[in-house]
């Protein structure tokens, strides 16, 4: 469909899409309202800790359940528009740290005017002023390899994807170390929506395999806050507009 | 507020922290035929430092210079997500014990989290002989702030070693 976003590996970004990116990202970074860079990223850790990590439980359920996955599916998804309402060509790149060369030189480099990919501005915290974000990313090889993906995207169970899957986030969370590497903060960091992106599309590239649907019937109602959501409002990404690709062209056909 | 620098040296190793060493575990009940075992780790604390745990069986000297391998009992790893400390007043962190019946919102976000590790051959490998068999824990330390504890990091309370046809 023309209006489907098409998510592209972060390495393979015309300059026009890089530049995209950094436009919406940066404005997003000056405004300070509900628009703005430290309202979204404040909804996944400090100050309103909304996101969703491990099973916990719920409304009339004991058991504890885990909505790791549907939450920053939803989570991402509001995003994205937040930042295509700053510029309109840009979407969510994803981070394929399986090849193992680390951050993507679009995240890293150096512009003349600056790069609002680098690091994102941070509130106050306790007894720390407001700041921009910092790394301290470990060795490249120390990422996950492609056979560690393989491996999760044959696991049959939803219950058993999202916990090797989560685990496989929380390793890259603490590579990137600094911002990243803390839940309270990580949000701030620019990667963070390239590595979620990928996290997404992994259960994407699952869902294929496995089925759209599986997941335990009584997920399928539980709300994913504070988007106005439920985890069966966000199993097809087909429905919700985005898709995942390694590259795409367009041609306009005039007749 | 965020580090990390230092928990990384020049040769690009992690600061270990504490090592967790388990009592023997019976080896006889994993004697038998399956398709695949698990060492599960319950209620893992995750309200600090973020790490990654190496797991090793039967090598109670294991440490972060180890070689990840099976002559040395290796079975995997876990990773944590921790939260870098509490940012909010008093109180904040606090896990209450129990939830009242109709409170529509999810229990806290500190709630005690559960970790797999997949790890069939090792397993199987570290109990196929003997009566007894160990766990070791080797935590290295990923990215914390100045509010984490950087030398004890693992907490969790406790390991169970599953099988299944």
């Amino acid at each position: 469909m023309a209006n489907t976003i098409i998510r592209k590996d972060a390495t393979q970004l015309s300059d026009a899409e890089v530049a995209a990116l950094r436009d919406a990202y940066g404005k997003m970074m000056g405004i300070r309202d509900n628009r703005g860079w430290l309202y979204w990223s404040g909804i996944h850790g400090y100050p309103q800790y909304k996101c969703w990590h491990h099973g916990r439980e719920g409304f009339h359920q004991e058991v504890p359940y885990n909505l790791f996955l549907p939450w920053h599916r939803a989570y991402l998804l509001s995003f994205e528009h937040t930042v295509r309402d700053q510029n309109p060509d840009a979407s969510l790149p994803w981070w394929d740290w399986t090849t193992q060369t680390g951050l993507p030189d679009v995240y890293v480099e150096d512009v003349a005017d600056g790069n609002p990919l680098q690091a994102g501005p941070v509130p106050a915290m306790g007894n720390a002023p407001e700041r921009m974000t910092e790394r301290a990313p470990g060795p490249p090889s120390r990422l996950p390899r492609a056979s560690r993906i393989a491996q999760i995207l044959s696991l049959p169970n939803f219950e058993d994807l999202t916990l090797q899957i989560e685990n496989v986030h929380d390793g890259v969370h603490g590579w990137v170390g600094g911002d990243m590497g803390v839940v309270a903060s990580s949000a701030y960091d620019p990667i963070f929506f390239a590595h979620h992106a990928m996290i997404d599309r992994i259960w994407y590239l699952w869902q294929l395999r496995q089925g759209v649907t599986n997941i335990p019937p009584d997920y399928l109602d539980r709300t994913l806050e504070p988007f106005g959501l439920r985890v069966r409002d966000v199993l097809d990404v087909n429905n919700l507009g985005y898709t995942y690709a390694t590259a795409a062209v367009t041609v306009g056909v005039g007749s | 507020m965020a580090s990390g620098a230092h928990l990384i040296d020049s040769t690009n190793k992690y600061k270990q922290a504490k090592i967790y060493v388990s009592p023997q575990l019976d080896a006889t009940t994993l004697q038998h035929e399956y398709a695949r075992a698990d060492v599960q780790f319950h209620n893992v604390d995750h309200s600090e430092a973020s790490y990654q745990a190496l797991v090793f069986l039967n090598n109670e000297k294991a440490t972060a210079e180890t070689p990840t391998d099976d002559a040395n009992g290796y079975a995997g790893s876990f990773h944590v997500f921790g939260h870098g400390g509490c940012y909010g007043d008093e109180g904040h962190c606090e896990v209450p014990a129990s939830r009242r019946p109709y409170d529509p919102r999810p229990s806290h976000p500190l709630r005690k989290a559960l970790k797999i590790v997949i790890a069939t051959d090792a397993i199987r490998r570290a109990t196929e002989k003997g009566k007894t068999f160990t766990i070791t824990v080797v935590p290295l330390v990923t990215a914390a702030t100045s509010q984490c504890d950087i030398d004890d990091v693992f907490h969790c309370e406790y390991i169970r070693v599953v099988a299944y046809r």
